[in-house]
């Protein structure tokens, strides 16, 4: 009895995964079909692996062009957010001063804040200031966008370091600074690579700041491109296919690589 | 804080040495934050809430009071917009979490494979909007989608519909997207949440020859209670924002059905040739004050400290 009931709850739990990996599993195989193949059965298995449908997408898609800024904007969002995170994560956690708690409370309760209380007045500024429709401009923005959960993140952690670390190197003369970069940054390692992983997916799937902020076709990121090829090219499944998993390969690849840090990245704060 | 009284000792020392605060070193580490902050964050909200009481043309700008405020009132789009979107953060937060904590307590209950099962249902909420967006609408397509073509080898064809298309189902079926996106997610947090229990009052309670159903009910939930909570917050506050999923299925349509708060400040923006900005900013700072009022109700009701997001 005991059997058959584990075995029937292990039937539900794989039925379940089926419905939660199936949708992209399906995709998957969209994307090495060509669409005069789908049509005729959308669910059959690939019979020939139309691997060359990628670089079709890569070079005549403009799905490099996409592909490159996506990288350039989330790397260099990603490398500012670390340091300008951590620097004022540091602060937080090792110096008390009046306000400390305070101006840590204001950034961090801007977690909650809607974007849509931003964007008008972002894309006018960026308008004023000539940084509307580049990617410098919508670089800032995110940093700017993640910067409290970054903080949130590393203040905690920053705040576990005995004191007494920094009281030794302080006598051994270090300076401020170069106890930031040679105890605080080292030690902090783990909780730096878990900011930098969850940083690296939610920029890399960010959508609205994007299509708010870029309207030229070569400066797009990823998600835009997407939605573009998608209104222009609507019947063409196969080919879109092939453009979803180009997006979601990289995603798919940090996920094998780092599954534990990425789920700890994701769901740190939501555990009390 | 350091509980031994060496650590406390230690901790007055960092106090005694922290008097003399070093402001150099302070403003250098926080001042590159706190410009992003004030220059993308803070202003740009300002500006919206002082955009909320103007006409914003292009070209000039002009004070109009509470006309904006007023205008959103008689405003019948909003008022759809705010229905649906309340109605998804409601609804939302109780499937997402319920079924969450069914998948949780099966792999808390030591499953073989049970590694794999978190692995592999936590991907959903890894892809983008945009992509799961046009998965899900080909999912709910009339002629092929998975849903019709299940429907129809089960004989059930006049089951069948365009989803997406017909007002009744459109928004049940973007919120079902939401419930299997974020599912995973929640069960990935509350299994987390159950392997911190302590071993002892589990194993006491089985002593007691408390059922399964009894240990739920009475050990293991009261335990995991503020966890749950947690998650309903941040759900609800999730589709208080959502915007991108309904962008690229539907664009808030057939008819208003779809049509979300964030949705709705987009398309007044940047789709409607108006050309105000002064409107939308006006729907956006409502907006914005009764997420945070909801937030800081919720948080108080449940009482809850801080620690609401991610």
């Amino acid at each position: 009895m005991h059997r058959l009931q584990r075995a029937v709850v292990l039937f539900a739990l794989c039925v379940f995964t089926a419905f939660a990996a199936g949708p992209f599993f399906w995709v998957a195989t969209m994307s090495l079909r060509t669409t005069s193949e789908i049509s005729r059965d959308h669910y059959a298995w690939p019979g020939t692996l139309h691997w060359n449908k990628f670089p079709d997408a890569w070079f005549n898609s403009n799905y490099s062009t996409y592909f490159q800024n996506s990288l350039l904007v989330v790397v260099s969002a990603v490398i500012i957010l670390t340091l300008v995170g951590a620097m004022a994560a540091h602060c937080f956690a090792r110096y008390r001063f009046k306000l400390n708690r305070f101006f840590y409370f204001i950034i961090f309760s801007t977690i909650i804040f809607p974007p849509q209380i931003t964007i008008i007045a972002l894309f006018q500024i960026l308008v004023q200031y000539g940084l509307f429709n580049s990617l410098i401009g919508l670089t800032l923005v995110y940093v700017a966008f993640q910067l409290p959960i970054t903080v949130y993140i590393l203040e905690s952690f920053f705040a576990r370091i005995p004191g007494d670390l920094f009281e030794a190197a302080r006598i051994d003369g270090y300076s401020e600074m170069a106890i930031f970069w040679r105890i605080s940054l080292p030690i902090a390692l783990p909780a730096l690579s878990t900011t930098i992983i969850l940083n690296t997916i939610l920029l890399w799937n960010e959508f609205l700041y994007a299509v708010v902020l870029i309207t030229d076709e070569d400066k797009r990121t990823l998600p835009l491109g997407i939605q573009r090829f998608m209104g222009d090219q609507m019947e063409d499944i196969g080919m879109i296919s092939t453009g979803l998993m180009i997006a979601i390969i990289p995603v798919v690849l940090i996920y094998a690589f780092f599954s534990e840090k990425l789920i700890q990245g994701m769901t740190a704060g939501a555990v009390k | 804080m350091p509980p031994s009284s060496a650590g406390a000792s230690a901790a007055g020392a960092h106090v005694a040495r922290a008097l003399g605060t070093p402001w150099r070193a302070v403003t250098v580490f926080l001042l590159p934050a706190a410009t992003f902050y004030v220059a993308f964050t803070a202003y740009p909200v300002f500006r919206t809430l002082w955009n909320s009481f103007h006409k914003v043309l292009p070209a000039k700008e002009e004070f109009v009071g509470l006309a904006n405020y007023a205008e959103l009132v008689r405003d019948e789009i909003f008022w759809r917009a705010v229905r649906n979107t309340l109605v998804w953060a409601c609804t939302s937060p109780l499937f997402e979490v319920s079924i969450a904590l069914v998948l949780a307590l099966a792999l808390y209950a030591k499953v073989p494979g049970r590694r794999f099962f978190r692995i592999a249902w936590f991907t959903p909420v890894l892809m983008s909007y945009v992509v799961v967006g046009i998965i899900w609408a080909w999912i709910y397509n009339y002629d092929w989608g998975a849903v019709n073509t299940g429907l129809r080898a089960l004989g059930l064809n006049s089951w069948t519909r365009a989803w997406l298309g017909k007002q009744e189902t459109a928004l049940p079926a973007l919120i079902f997207v939401t419930t299997w996106m974020w599912s995973g997610f929640n069960m990935v947090v509350l299994l987390a949440a159950l392997h911190s229990l302590p071993s002892e009052v589990i194993e006491a309670a089985e002593l007691d020859n408390c059922g399964w159903w009894g240990k739920l009910v009475h050990v293991i939930f009261p335990m995991i209670r503020p966890t749950v909570l947690n998650l309903v917050v941040l759900s609800f506050v999730g589709k208080m924002k959502i915007f991108d999923l309904v962008w690229i299925t539907t664009k808030g349509g057939p008819l208003w059905s779809t049509e979300t708060v964030s949705i709705y400040v987009y398309k007044r923006a940047f789709e409607w040739n108006t050309f105000d900005l002064g409107y939308p900013s006006a729907v956006a700072s409502v907006w914005f004050v009764i997420v945070l009022g909801s937030v800081l109700t919720l948080s108080y009701v449940f009482r809850q400290r801080e620690k609401l997001e991610y």
